[in-house]
């Protein structure tokens, strides 16, 4: 929400932060990042409604003393059921049970401006990749770990406490889809947490992130969504919680420069200096950078490039580094916003369906980028 | 009550006297209940002073945490008695006793001569009897359940439950409830299960008595399937002439085996179905459920896997139908076969 008010003259506007809460589950909005500095004005308001899906989801574990066959008896019956394993076993297989048969909910057509689903994934690290030229980039690799829909909700139904901080009435009316991530066993979440599960059939998943999309693009509960939904050279947006960095002094966050480390300077190598200018405004003004709690925010990297997928593995190379969250966290990825580069032809909409395709190679590269496999580039020089 | 409406002939109009008549049968079920239990308690406070100079007898527990004999009052003491006097964690833990390693024997019956005494639990390395006369005891909560939970209007006759085999998944019992077709739905299920909470909550003892074939007859007269049954069970154990009742609560039954001490060993039950079936003694209502003992934890899915098993119709014998070997599973150790 944007506010606005006169001070004397002056217009200052002031934005509420993008604010993260930490008693809430791995949901948080998809809103878009601001770009200016962002500056707390009110305290954390309290939520006034709460998601379907915020129920408590870790039960506490005791010892049930089952003998090994009722155990593995246990395990066959989730087996059955969900017609697989869950999908981290202590390895990296995904989509192991068969997708759900043909949906027989319509599918839309993409048309420009629609939004579709986003996918979750799992930054799993980084390193070099080598263009046909010969450049060196970064690449980050994300791994879209058993992405299933667990539940859509209409424009009509959905109702959530913030609405879009640009536009808060905007007339375009956006769905809210439910996508789950990492199945696991449902022995480990409460029954509730089970429960949000059922009717779209899937395991009930350790991860459990919102999409706001175009009721176009709605898809059928249980659908898997696998790393071809994005296409090798599109653009997208990547959102992950910042590391946690505690409490930090005003050099690690906001960058001063701090004081000299020699010459005589007295206890004065890492602090702010001065915070106020005299006169009129004989004031600390509101958002005044100073030490405090760093991390833990989600941020939005905009405009990354598919550099390469590998849909055996459902991994997806994004050139550049830096993605918030370092390795091992959850990252949310969306098409791009950003209108220079959103793709030209239609992306797989609602999403890619394999039963539709035809097979896709095991690796996708984009077109300058260099494959290792590929024999070495070799030019002449100029003697 | 024939000879009531034979008197109401002279006095009243014929509307008045059927309207009598059927509002005699509306608190049929209620009264019934209650007339039972109080005849029970007659009879077991008459057993009682019937004892006379109380009789020592020597009973020799075996087990943990250490062999100990006791002198107890014959037809007096219990094995709970017993269990009172060498720790907390035999009286709360002890479901049923073994007497001479060859007689299962009620925890709240009182013992007759010099034995040697065991205290069986539900974490024994086999609980074969334990877990027996639990489900047992389910069955019988499930017909006090079945009583009370229909209106007043609906006239229920319990029938009787099979022989309880906990390998079929669900225990049972099967109620003459006067509807024609009557499919629980999901809600009337969980009311159901909630009342079988609640019950069980009570930590109602499951008191035994030996009674005549005479005052079992008087007790169950308005119930026309167990007026049936109590002569043929009668004959069935030894020339006493006498019939086995419990009572939980104020709810009387029939039945042959051991109970559990009480209701509390019961933790999470269920009741998960009501089938529909037809025998020869007309179209009865199986009551179904599944219950684990108290300090079973168990995870709700496992749990649900055990509830679906139980909604499928047990396999037990039928009201009407020959008996069967009742169970198939035969216990590990040698003294335990009964």
């Amino acid at each position: 929400m944007a506010g606005c008010f006169k001070m004397a003259g002056m217009r200052w506007s002031v934005v509420r932060s993008f604010q993260t809460f930490c008693i809430s589950p791995n949901i948080s909005e998809s809103l878009c990042c601001l770009f200016q500095q962002v500056r707390l004005k009110h305290q954390n308001y309290p939520r006034l409604r709460n998601p379907i899906w915020f129920v408590k989801k870790e039960r506490t574990k005791y010892e049930e003393h089952l003998t090994q066959q009722n155990k593995s008896f246990i395990r066959d019956v989730v087996h059955d059921k969900y017609g697989g394993p869950p999908a981290i076993i202590g390895g990296v297989s995904t989509y192991q049970q068969s997708p759900l048969k043909i949906q027989p909910m319509d599918r839309g057509s993409w048309f420009l401006g629609c939004r579709r689903s986003g996918l979750i994934a799992r930054n799993i690290g980084i390193y070099p990749m080598w263009l046909k030229d010969g450049t060196r980039v970064l690449t980050t690799l994300l791994q879209v770990v058993d992405n299933h829909v667990i539940r859509y909700i209409p424009p009509e139904e959905f109702n959530p406490p913030r609405t879009s901080v640009r536009n808060p009435k905007s007339k375009r009316r956006l769905g809210c889809l439910l996508v789950g991530a990492e199945s696991a066993d449902p022995q480990n979440f409460t029954k509730e947490y089970c429960g949000l599960f059922k009717d779209s059939g899937v395991m009930p998943t350790k991860i459990l992130g919102r999409f706001l999309i175009s009721p176009e693009a709605v898809m059928q509960p249980g659908t898997p969504l696998y790393a071809s939904h994005f296409k090798v050279g599109d653009y997208v947006d990547v959102r992950g919680k910042t590391i946690y960095r505690g409490f930090q002094g005003v050099v690690t966050r906001w960058g001063f420069k701090g004081g000299p480390a020699s010459h005589g300077v007295t206890k004065t190598h890492r602090r702010p200096g001065n915070i106020g200018s005299g006169g009129e405004k004989a004031r600390v003004w509101p958002g005044q950078k100073m030490p405090g709690h760093m991390g833990n925010r989600y941020r939005i990297l905009n405009g990354l490039q598919v550099l390469r997928v590998n849909t055996k593995y459902n991994v997806i190379w994004v050139k550049g580094q830096g993605i918030p969250g370092g390795t091992n966290s959850i990252v949310y990825i969306y098409d791009t916003f950003l209108p220079l580069r959103k793709p030209k032809e239609a992306p797989h909409f609602p999403t890619y369906y394999p039963e539709d395709e035809e097979p896709l190679p095991d690796e996708i590269y984009s077109e300058n980028l260099h494959p290792f496999t590929a024999p070495t580039i070799k030019y002449e020089e100029n003697v | 009550m024939l000879r009531r409406i034979g008197m109401n002939l002279r006095k009243k109009p014929f509307a008045e006297i059927t309207v009598q008549c059927r509002c005699a049968t509306l608190q049929g079920n209620a009264e019934a209940k209650h007339r039972r239990s109080l005849l029970f308690t007659k009879e077991k406070e008459r057993q009682q002073k019937n004892i006379g100079r109380i009789e020592k007898i020597e009973v020799q527990y075996v087990g943990t945490p250490e062999d100990v004999t006791l002198m107890m009052n014959k037809g007096i003491s219990t094995p709970f008695n017993c269990a009172q006097h060498m720790s907390e964690m035999l009286m709360q833990r002890s479901a049923l006793a073994l007497i001479d390693d060859t007689t299962l024997w009620d925890m709240n019956r009182p013992l007759e001569a010099d034995c040697q005494l065991r205290l069986l639990h539900f974490r024994d390395s086999d609980p074969y009897h334990v877990n027996k006369a639990f489900w047992r005891s389910c069955s019988m909560l499930l017909g006090a359940l079945a009583e009370n939970v229909f209106r007043e209007n609906i006239h229920v006759d319990l029938h009787s439950f099979p022989s309880p085999t906990v390998k079929t998944g669900s225990f049972v019992y099967d109620v003459n409830i006067g509807l024609d077709n009557w499919q629980p739905v999901q809600d009337e299920l969980r009311i159901m299960s909630a009342q079988m909470v609640n019950l069980c909550q009570k930590n109602l003892k499951f008191e035994r008595l030996e009674v005549n074939i005479d005052l079992a007859l008087e007790m169950f007269k308005d119930n026309k399937y167990k007026t049936e049954q109590i002569p043929h069970i009668a004959s069935q154990i030894s020339d006493r002439k006498t019939v086995v009742l419990y009572r939980v609560g104020d709810h009387v039954d029939l039945s042959r085996g051991p109970m559990v001490a009480d209701t509390s060993f019961v933790g999470k039950c269920t009741v998960t179905a009501v089938h529909k079936i037809e025998t020869n003694q007309g179209i009865l209502y199986r009551f179904q459920g599944v219950a684990l003992p108290k300090g079973f934890l168990l995870n709700h899915f496992a749990y649900g896997i055990l509830e679906d098993r139980a909604r499928k119709l047990n396999p037990g014998r039928l009201p009407g139908a020959p008996s069967n070997i009742s169970d198939m599973f035969q216990p590990t150790s040698e003294a335990m076969s009964l």
